[in-house]
């Protein structure tokens, strides 16, 4: 059978009855009452009330009821009927107030327990929930984070690509323009640099014609001097043809930008490319001076690492309140190449420093620029798998350290 | 479930008043012990008023000896209707062996009817009980009131019940005892399968139910 723990409707002892009474001082008034002995009995004569020793051999033993059962007896050698009656219904009350107490007592220690482990069972299903919604606001805040930064990043890969293209397209239709007509001015300058030595072949029979009109007419136009310049004005047109060439195909390579597929170029080439496209904005500010040391060829997406390049040229640039020097030095080692372009301009103020590679970070006024050159030039960085650091110090200098792995892998 | 005490040589029955609040249940009690004349009656032993309601229960004990030498006791009880007391009903009701269920005929407690008669169903289910199985009686107390439901109306709710519906009003004692005696018809089946009461104890139902409220032998109530 089932134990279980005692309830309000148990069954009662006669000594449980009367836990509640005080046994010397009941047994005393019960013997005045009753003007004889008496002693209060269980059922089983296990219990005596007040530990009161045997009465007489003619003691009398009345059954005390509870619960509709004899649970001890009244001893007592008393005769008065009326008195021993009374004495049962004093008895048989206390019982009742007894027992009254104790199941009042019972169900109130049930009623609480019942209620208190309502309120845990309650508790724990609310700090579970709570810690499930915890848990959920911790990873949708993350979740969050991460969406904005991506679509950022995106973004701004989007505003650069497009600005990048349209520039290519510029870029590319400017060059197209050029190079026709600097093809067919490069081509003129040839033939005419032959023309020229054929007149210079007819100087000498003409001096030696004796034909006096031809040679003064000859001497008044100068043509000795005009023969003897004519050659070096032509070398210099061309010398000045073959560079709108190179610029405009250097213009070419940066602005191939809208290349999606890895080439495989020597970095020193992109640098000097950009360098030459740079040309007019450096050459108004700084002296240029390169330390290029022998680079191994390298996979990338040459038209965005030309981007970098240019971008932190013009930074450079821009950066010299007066006319200073920027100095671009390459290195491989390590498995590494490494890139410094340091400038001796106005440097970066320690405050704005760390904020610099910012999207939209910009220390220009409105207008001149939105503040993406830094943040896109790191991103183009960080796709190649490397890094790019800045140094600055105030009214010295900044030198910025682009590291690229030579060996590019999962890329 | 009732207690079987082999040793003193009894066996308890727990009788529950079940309601809404203030439907009467402490009255039909108080009406019984008034009616019913078996050969042991204590005195209704209330717990704890406060301003006439019932806060923990009432209990009124009732027995007799079979012809066996057994004592059969039966403790009837009362739940505070109020809903506050739920723990207090549900401790009640534990072990209950039957349940009358003491509804409010009265028209503006349907409410309050529907919502305890749920609250009785979880509490059964809750202290192990099956509510299918239970012996059970649904009384309709304050048939002496105005504006109460017909008893057509009611039957005509309670048609898929399988529960006996009674008709009383505790205040006038109509209905109490009858109520009580097809509680008794409802339990007796049970006892008779755990305790063979017919058998052993020479118990019939109709004894059992004459001997429990009083009557001399032949047709009760």
């Amino acid at each position: 059978m089932e134990i279980r723990a005692r309830g309000y409707d148990s069954a009662l002892s006669l000594r449980e009855l009367l836990s509640g009474v005080v046994p010397d001082k009941l047994s005393a008034a019960l013997a005045v009452l009753l003007c004889s002995p008496a002693r209060i009995v269980s059922v089983d004569g296990a219990w005596v009330m007040d530990d009161t020793p045997p009465l007489a051999e003619n003691a009398r033993r009345l059954p005390l009821a509870h619960d509709l059962e004899t649970v001890g007896y009244l001893e007592t050698t008393a005769k008065d009927e009326a008195r021993v009656r009374a004495v049962t219904i004093i008895m048989e009350s206390f019982m009742r107030s007894g027992a009254r107490y104790f199941m009042a007592s019972e169900m109130h220690i049930e009623v609480v327990k019942s209620d208190y482990e309502e309120l845990q069972r309650k508790h724990a299903a609310l700090a579970e929930s709570e810690a499930r919604y915890k848990a959920l606001a911790e990873n949708l805040e993350a979740r969050v984070k991460e969406q904005v930064h991506t679509i950022a990043s995106a973004h701004r890969q989007l505003y650069q690509a497009e600005k990048l293209a349209s520039v290519g397209q510029l870029a590319a239709g400017v060059a197209h323009e050029i190079n026709n007509p600097i093809g067919f001015i490069r081509s003129n300058l040839g033939t005419a640099q032959s023309y020229v030595q054929k007149f210079q072949s007819v100087a000498e029979p003409v001096r030696s014609s004796g034909n006096a009109a031809l040679v003064s007419a000859w001497q008044a136009a100068d043509l000795d001097f005009v023969l003897e310049d004519f050659p070096s004005l032509l070398q210099e047109s061309v010398a000045g043809a073959d560079r709108v060439a190179r610029i405009v195909s250097d213009l070419k390579g940066i602005s191939s930008v809208d290349k999606t597929e890895d080439e495989i170029v020597n970095l020193n080439d992109s640098i000097r490319s950009a360098c030459n496209v740079a040309a007019r904005q450096i050459n108004d500010h700084a002296d240029l001076e390169l330390a290029l040391g022998e680079l191994p060829p390298l996979r990338c997406k040459a038209g965005h690492l030309g981007q970098v390049f240019l971008n932190l040229l013009l930074n450079a640039a821009q950066a010299m309140h007066k006319r200073g020097k920027i100095r671009i030095q390459s290195r491989a080692d390590n498995e590494q190449i490494v890139i410094l372009f340091s400038d001796t301009g106005c440097g970066i103020q320690p405050e704005v420093l760390p904020r610099i590679f910012d999207p939209f970070f910009t220390t220009r006024d409105v207008g001149s620029g939105i503040g993406l050159g830094l943040t896109v030039s790191r991103d183009i960085i960080t796709a190649h798998g490397g890094s790019i650091e800045v140094s600055s110090e105030l009214n010295v200098g900044t030198t910025f350290t682009i590291h690229l792995p030579i060996k590019q892998e999962n890329r | 479930m009732a207690e079987l005490d082999e040793a003193a040589r009894k066996l308890t029955i727990k009788l529950v008043y079940y309601g809404p609040a203030m439907s009467g249940k402490t009255t039909n009690l108080m009406r019984l012990h008034d009616l019913l004349s078996p050969d042991l009656k204590g005195e209704i032993m209330t717990l704890e008023t406060q301003n006439d309601r019932t806060l923990f229960f009432d209990l009124l004990p009732l027995g007799f000896h079979t012809a066996s030498g057994w004592l059969i006791k039966f403790k009837l009880y009362t739940v505070p209707g109020q809903v506050v007391h739920d723990a207090t009903r549900k401790a009640v009701l534990s072990r209950a062996d039957g349940v009358v269920f003491v509804a409010d005929s009265q028209r503006s407690q349907g409410i309050n009817n529907a919502e305890s008669f749920q609250n009785l169903e979880e509490n059964v289910r809750r202290v192990g009980l099956d509510f299918n199985t239970l012996p059970m009686v649904v009384q309709f107390n304050k048939r002496d009131l105005p504006n109460v439901l017909t008893e057509e109306e009611i039957r005509a709710r309670w048609s898929a019940a399988p529960w006996p519906l009674m008709m009383a009003s505790a205040l006038t004692g109509l209905g109490v005892k009858e109520t009580f005696i097809k509680l008794l018809e409802a339990v007796y089946p049970v006892l008779d399968k755990s305790f063979s009461l017919s058998d052993i104890h020479g118990t019939d139902s109709l004894t059992f139910i004459n001997t429990v409220i009083g009557e001399p032998l032949g047709n009760p109530g």
